[in-house]
């Protein structure tokens, strides 16, 4: 009853905001109406930005969008008798309102996230359900899993509850029998290594006949095999913290309906953009927004969906689905909208339990993507959850911003190419005059930005999220295209994760940026010639120019990102301080670890003189594990070693020779989830829209000069070895 | 023909859509009957019959003219002078008007003969400049222009048959050609005005000038300044039952001969001496009118009668509207105020401009679309650098849009590849600038329909012109070589399939706002009740003020309004009231309601003869001056582009209002012309006052021209005694006035409107409600969904 009051009451706000909205006022009041609600906005977000007052903020921010959603739908249409400008003016209207449902289906995702649940971390380990670990795999190198498998292994957990299961599907008899022999001899090795491997750290290793249905295909052969009332799923580059399950099982104990507790994805390394850009440790990383916000606003519509990884799910729900569903490449969304629309319910765990690595090179990142979205769309188009009986209606929704969200390749294009049907063409596809782009248009896009900051402050900062948008959009436009003209092409690939750039380089799909980049150049100098040439138009050509220039700077920074830097160290360090042995000869020195990452480690030994260090040479280190507080023994590599103060800093790589090595490896890493936490906490913090703007130029200027030097240089070699080779022919002839 | 015929499909057509609307409540006179509509005044000679009341009317004067000629009319025999405006200029590169002149069966069938006086300016080349005239379609003049020193004539003799009782159309047209420059300025220096007083068709036959029927009384036309004058002799003026009888009469003749600029003058024994423009009408019972005629209309002793006879005094023409009693004098009025009358509750498809304007405007009462054919513009092709053509349409008084409103001109136009960017095409409300439309492609291109949003902000209640003005820019006339101005080599055009969409826009009526009065004489024209006037009945300049000023307000209503003078201050309270008295004789109270300083009283009028420095106009001089200089004038600079984009001032930031202080007539008003809400706030009082009677009469005449009484608006109009000009004071607050049913979308419109003039009324209300979406949004958060 009290509900449909406030229902009632909420749609009588809204129906009159909606009659005020779409009062066709004047020019100048829009203007003063404009600028007040801004004003509004900006006191409200100085004084008090969170609670009633966010929602209340975001009302305003409502209403100056949906004035220009009025004003635009009905002044500003080219005439239809002008098809050459009615065509693409009403292609750039699809992309605005295609822009403003996702900002109205995202206010309602991140209306209210809710916030991170009380731990619900037990001792007593009595009534603790059986828990099945998978971890599947194709073609990641052993190390790798060695870790990883290790990681799973130290989680603490009663041990006869807990089974590991390495699910190989790069070992499968499909693969051992092939045609190809190398191909097959390789298939044999990884089985037999990986076999050994797996019994060497008490992990059972799993492989199948044929390689169906891919990675759901692949987990589904796990669930046959195996018993466990829960099943945690790692992909193989995701080691778990020793604390997953015990934060994440006891969720199961209080709902019997719950068939996922998900946890963020944590990544120790930096994603090409980040490392291009070298904002990897001072700003949130891109994903941080999707875990730290829109997972948790999901949450509180029950509407969180299970990513792949990281997560524990119910083998009883699996079962009632035939395990995971997989039609589209993106199996773990499509799992969780068929178990939600059979009234099974998730949950959310905002606390990073896991670390993992992601794709490192610009061509393996859009791999990624592409999958994602070509998955997402699928999903779209084969399971349509807006329309999906059994799912909730917060639900419908919250599933239709997850999908839909992956035609941003289409607005985007378009908005990059628009101005351009003005400045080259003369088309005129957007009817306003100057003061009408000021008062509707500039009060739109500032509160746009205003309310994204407002959303996600602190996880996303000003015009990152249009950079990523941008750099996926070339690549990902006929990905995307692709899949809506062949829903059922797409295949599964594994994204490469462990890629290393020894060299900078430009990335090899990074050429369309530049000539992109080149046009919208071109229409900055035909803004110019414009403005001085046709004066009698020039607030319009300026309007657009901006625009146009928006857009450049925009491109300009996207060739910093596929300017792909070389890097000595190819994964990311995590401070730790941690006492230690260090053995030179027979002795074991006192030495303290500084900072660990996957291949390495950094550590201060004392009371040793230079000389006792030599490059190369096989070391070891000793130290306390946090799994089970006995000591190990982890041989390294010594690589580099320098004089400090009180010490001797060595930078040494792992050698690990046995399987217990690599236990010791991931106690490093991965044993203290909470070292994880403090560095996502340390990169986060709102900068504000002017300070994030001002940064964001910078950054893309300098971005700017970077590919263009690249470029340079990318030219001069091909010539130099373009010459190369003419000297190499005439002198044979 | 088919000019005759089409105001008659258009009166149709604009009817048609509104015959569903009828409400049986509604106090609005413009609204459309379940009956075929009317014209109010018949445009066609058949339809002008006589009264059929029980009144006998005389068809023939009694004594033919031609024995007994006046002085007048043996000074200018047969003189119809054609110019229904003191001025008349063509100004630019193309120029036209067009209009009818009303003549009797009499006048059409004698010989007769077309002369035209003429100037023009120096710069106008005469071999590439003609100059033509049209009467009823046929081309009777075409001439180069070529009379630069002083007003030459030209003379073209009628052919026969060409003539017809009744409404004549007459087209003038100039085509204007710079002899060197080729400049779009220089298109401003071209002129030709057309002389009144030598303009003028003379009719050979003895005779034409004496009426011989009543209706000829139409064909009363104006004289050689374009005035139209109706000397009225009421014998019995001061007595109390003559006064709305009178009024009555006035307007019916008002609407009958419906000139641009009439006025009134009544005495109680004395007319004037004949001549053209001019009438003399005689008013009172058979025994008033015993001692001021010498002969009567037969029979008029024992009924009502309207005749004319021929006296010895008042001249051969004189119209006679008496009876034995003044009930028959008040019925003989009434019968002939029904040809000319339309019912409250029939809404009017036009306003009637033919005698000065062809076509009449159509009257726009909500959402329409209106071809350029039907409006009067026809494909006009175009080889000059500026081109303008224009229409009118009218809307009524309770037009709320000024603030918001945007219609549509869907233009149907063409330009060649001579044409280049930078030329434009501009559309002007009222003479105010409302679009432009830059041209920005080279290389000539089809306009189809090509829709230009113009601003309503310049309309007003009543007639309003829109203009249509291309500026085009070629090569040919940057070069301009000799004789390029004359150049025929069609640059533009613009067709007659261009259409105007005009949206429904709010209507609500609003008090005080004299606009709406200088429109449609609202809210006077649509009071169900005899309208209370309040006058000074023993002075008879007063009375002929009242005359003038009624018959004004009746040919703005397009129909009669009753008036009450013998109306008490203290009975009209809540009705809607006219005071047109001196500002002495005001009662204070009614000084107090509209808003008029008590002191003015003995104030005003002293000071008429010292004309005191205007301190507004000094200060704007001074701050033009000093303008741009130091950061001061940035700031102004930043002021005027604020509100040359957005119309955006100080005024939009006000929320609530001061009281405005009470008025003093500055010392060089001659006239003023104040409206409040009365006491009860249910209408309108208005008064109309100067500093002495005779002042009064005047002032009113000068108000009520075609040019003045369009200015009037706002709170208070004065007029300055000195250059005639007009002055307006907005008003600070109204009060609304409901004129339709109360409807959804109209008020929706209405809020439009008022938002819109109070901009920060807008954003406060807006930012409240956001405030309370958000709190409802919270309050929904807090109720569905996960709460941890």
């Amino acid at each position: 009853m009290q509900k449909i009051i406030i229902t009632m009451l909420w749609a009588l706000a809204s129906v009159a905001v909606i009659a005020l909205i779409t009062l066709p006022v004047s020019l100048e009041t829009q203007l003063v109406a404009g600028m007040s609600v801004l004003v509004a906005m900006m006191i409200l977000k100085l004084l008090r930005p969170d609670g009633i007052w966010r929602l209340i903020a975001l009302a305003f921010g409502t209403a100056v969008v949906l004035r220009y959603v009025y004003w635009r739908t009905t002044s500003t249409l080219p005439p239809l008798n002008q098809l050459e400008n009615f065509i693409p003016g009403f292609l750039l209207y699809l992309a605005e309102m295609y822009s403003v449902l996702m900002l109205a289906l995202s206010l309602f995702v991140v209306a209210q996230p809710l916030a991170p649940r009380p731990s619900r971390v037990r001792r007593d380990d009595a009534d603790l359900p059986s828990v099945d670990v998978f971890i599947p795999t194709y073609n990641e190198d052993a190390e790798l899993l060695a870790n990883t498998m290790a990681a799973a292994k130290a989680i603490d957990y009663p041990p006869e509850k807990l089974t590991v299961w390495l699910l190989d599907d790069g070992g499968t008899l499909q693969k051992r029998n092939s045609e190809r022999i190398g191909e097959a001899n390789e298939a044999e090795r990884r089985h037999a290594q990986l076999q050994k491997l797996a019994a060497d750290l008490g992990v059972r290793y799993l492989t199948r006949e044929r390689n169906e249905h891919a990675k759901a295909g692949n987990l589904n052969n796990g669930l046959a095999h195996s018993t466990g009332e829960l099943v945690a799923v790692f992909d193989a580059d995701h080691a778990p913290a020793r604390d997953f399950l015990r934060e994440t099982v006891g969720y199961f104990g209080e709902d019997p309906r719950l068939f996922l507790v998900q946890t963020p994805h944590f990544f120790l390394n930096p994603d090409p953009v980040e490392r291009n850009l070298r904002t990897f440790e001072k700003m949130p990383s891109e994903n941080e927004m999707f875990y730290g916000i829109i997972q948790r606003g999901l949450d509180k519509w029950n509407a969180s969906f299970f990513c792949g990884s990281a997560a524990v799910l119910r083998r009883a729900a699996l079962l009632e689905t035939d395990g995971f569903s997989g039609i589209s490449i993106t199996e773990d969304c499509e799992t969780a909208v068929e178990l939600h629309a059979r009234g099974w319910n998730s949950v959310y765990v905002d606390k990073p339990l896991i670390a993992g690595l992601q794709p490192a090179t610009f061509a393996s990142f859009i791999g990624q993507r592409s999958r994602w979205a070509q998955g997402m769309i699928q999903i779209l188009r084969f399971r349509f959850p807006p329309f999906k009986r059994g799912l909730s209606i917060p639900q419908r929704l919250c599933y239709a911003s997850s999908t839909l969200f992956w035609l941003f390749p289409f607005p985007r294009a378009i908005f990059l190419i628009a101005p351009l049907f003005y400045l080259f063409f003369d088309l005129q596809i957007f009817t306003a005059s100057g003061g009408e782009f000021m008062a509707y248009t500039l009060a739109y896009m500032i509160v746009n930005l205003m309310m994204q900051n407002y959303l996600y402050g602190a996880f996303r900062w000003p015009w990152i999220s249009e950079l990523y948008e941008y750099v996926q959009t070339v690549h990902l436009l006929p990905a995307v295209v692709s899949v809506i003209l062949n829903p059922r092409k797409p295949t599964f690939k594994v994204t490469a994760k462990d890629e290393s750039i020894s060299t900078s380089r430009i990335s090899e799909i990074g050429m369309p940026f530049f000539i992109i980049f080149g046009v919208l150049l071109i229409g900055v100098a035909m803004t110019v010639y414009k403005v001085y040439a046709e004066p009698f138009k020039a607030d319009v050509t300026l309007v657009v120019g901006g625009w146009n220039l928006i857009n450049l700077i925009m491109a300009g920074c996207a060739l910093g990102v596929v300017s792909e830097r070389g890097e000595r160290a190819s994964s990311r360090r995590v401070k730790v301080s941690r006492r230690c042995d260090f053995q030179i000869g027979q002795h074991w020195l006192k030495a303290s670890i500084e900072d660990v990452s996957v291949n390495g480690t950094r550590i201060l030994v004392y009371g040793a003189g230079l000389d006792e260090f030599a490059k190369g040479n096989v070391s070891s280190i000793r130290f306390k594990m946090y799994a089970d507080g006995t000591e190990g023994v982890l041989p390294v590599t010594i690589r580099n070693f320098e004089r400090t103060s009180d010490s001797i800093a060595v930078g040494c790589y792992y050698h690990p020779s046995e399987a217990n090595h690599h236990r010791l490896i991931a106690d490093l890493l991965f044993a203290n989830s909470k070292q994880w936490e403090q560095f996502q906490l340390s990169r986060r913090g709102n900068p504000g829209l002017i300070r994030g703007t001002v940064r964001f130029l910078r950054l893309a200027l300098f971005q700017t000069y970077r590919g263009l030097v690249y470029l340079w240089r990318a030219l001069r070699n091909r010539k130099q070895s373009g010459q190369a080779a003419t000297a190499v022919a005439e002198h044979r002839a | 023909m088919r000019r005759a015929v089409w105001p008659f499909c258009l009166l149709l057509a604009a009817a048609a859509p509104g015959l569903a609307q009828v409400q049986p409540f509604d106090m609005s006179s413009e609204r459309p009957a379940e009956a075929a509509p009317t014209s109010p005044v018949p445009s066609q000679p058949e339809l002008a019959q006589p009264p059929a009341v029980p009144a006998t009317v005389t068809q023939e004067p009694a004594i033919p003219s031609a024995t007994q000629p006046s002085a007048a009319s043996s000074a200018e025999p047969g003189r119809r002078y054609l110019i229904p405006f003191a001025e008349f200029v063509l100004p630019g590169e193309y120029a036209r008007r067009s209009w009818s002149v009303y003549l009797t069966p009499e006048q059409a069938a004698s010989p007769a003969r077309l002369n035209l006086g003429y100037q023009n300016a120096i710069v106008i080349a005469p071999e590439v400049s003609r100059l033509r005239l049209t009467v009823n379609g046929t081309n009777l003049l075409d001439s180069p222009i070529a009379s630069p020193d002083s007003p030459s004539g030209l003379v073209a003799d009628m052919p026969a048959g060409l003539l017809h009782a009744g409404m004549n159309d007459i087209v003038i047209e100039a085509f204007q050609r710079h002899r060197t420059d080729c400049t779009i300025e220089s298109t401003y220096e071209l002129w030709t005005q057309i002389v009144p007083e030598d303009t003028f068709l003379s009719f050979d036959m003895p005779g034409t000038t004496i009426w011989r029927r009543v209706d000829d009384i139409r064909a009363i036309g104006v004289n050689a300044v374009g005035a139209t004058r109706f000397n009225l002799v009421v014998p019995s003026v001061q007595q109390a039952t003559s006064g709305p009888v009178v009024m009555t009469l006035a307007q019916t003749l008002a609407l009958m001969a419906n000139m641009p600029n009439q006025s009134f003058a009544i005495s109680e024994t004395q007319g004037a001496a004949p001549s053209a423009g001019q009438a003399n009408v005689a008013v009172g019972t058979v025994s008033e009118l015993a001692g001021v005629l010498s002969t009567l209309p037969p029979g008029a002793e024992s009924a009502p009668a309207i005749g004319l006879v021929n006296d010895p005094n008042l001249g051969p023409s004189t119209l006679v509207v008496t009876g034995p009693t003044w009930q028959a004098v008040s019925d003989a009025v009434n019968s002939l105020g029904q040809q000319v009358d339309r019912p409250i509750d029939v809404q009017r498809t036009s306003i009637v401009t033919r005698p000065w304007r062809i076509p009449d405007a159509p009257m726009l009462f909500g959402a329409a679309t209106l071809q350029f054919s039907n409006l009067g513009v026809n494909t006009f092709e175009f080889s000059g650098r500026r081109a303008r053509t224009d229409f009118t349409v009218g809307v009524p008084a309770d037009f709320y849009a000024k603030a918001y409103g945007e219609m549509t001109i869907l233009l149907d136009a063409a330009y060649s590849a001579e044409v280049q960017p930078g030329s434009h095409i501009d559309i002007y409300v009222n003479d105010n600038i409302a679009a432009t439309v830059p041209i920005t492609t080279s290389g000539g291109e089809i306009l189809r329909h090509l829709p230009i949003k113009v601003t309503m902000r310049h309309f007003r209640p009543g007639e309003n012109t829109i203009a249509i003005e291309a500026v085009l820019l070629t090569g040919a006339d940057k070069l301009c070589a000799p004789g390029a101005t004359g150049l025929d080599n069609g640059r533009f055009v613009i067709f007659d399939t261009s259409e105007l969409v005009l949206p429904d826009y709010a209507r609500i009526g609003r008090t005080p706002e004299l606009s709406g009065l200088g429109g449609t004489g609202f809210p006077y024209g649509r009071a169900d009740y005899p309208v209370p006037l309040v006058i000074d009945r023993a002075q008879p300049e007063s009375l002929s003020a009242a005359a003038t000023l009624l018959a004004r307000m009746a040919v703005s209503a397009g129909r009669l309004i009753a008036v009450d003078t013998n109306a008490s201050v203290a009975s009209i309270a809540d009705r809607n009231a006219i005071f047109l008295v001196a500002i002495s004789q005001a009662p204070s109270m009614v000084l107090a309601q509209v808003g008029i300083s008590d002191e003015s009283r003995t104030s005003w009028g002293e000071t008429v003869a010292s004309i005191k420095p205007d301190t507004q106009a000094t200060f704007e001089q001074w701050r033009d001056r000093l303008r741009g200089s130091g950061w001061r004038g940035q700031v102004s600079r930043f002021e005027e582009w604020l509100s040359g984009t957005f119309n955006v001032s100080m005024d939009t930031f006000r929320i609530f209002r001061a009281e405005e202080p009470a008025f003093v007539p500055g010392g060089n008003a001659s006239l003023l012309v104040a409206a409040s809400p009365n006491p009860a706030g249910t209408g309108t009082w208005t008064l109309i006052s100067a500093p002495t009677i005779g002042a009064l009469k005047e002032g009113v005449e000068e108000l009520t021209t075609a040019t003045n009484w369009r200015q009037l608006g706002g709170h208070i109009t004065t007029i300055n005694a000195t250059n005639n000009d007009v002055s307006r004071i907005a008003a600070d607050s109204f009060e609304f006035i409901e004129t339709v049913p109360f409807s959804f979308g109209n008020y929706r419109l209405i809020a439009a409107n008022w938002l819109s003039s109070n901009a920060l009324s807008y954003g406060l209300v807006l930012t409240i409600l956001s405030i309370v979406l958000g709190l409802a949004t919270a309050g929904l958060l807090a109720a569905f969904g996960r709460q941890r």
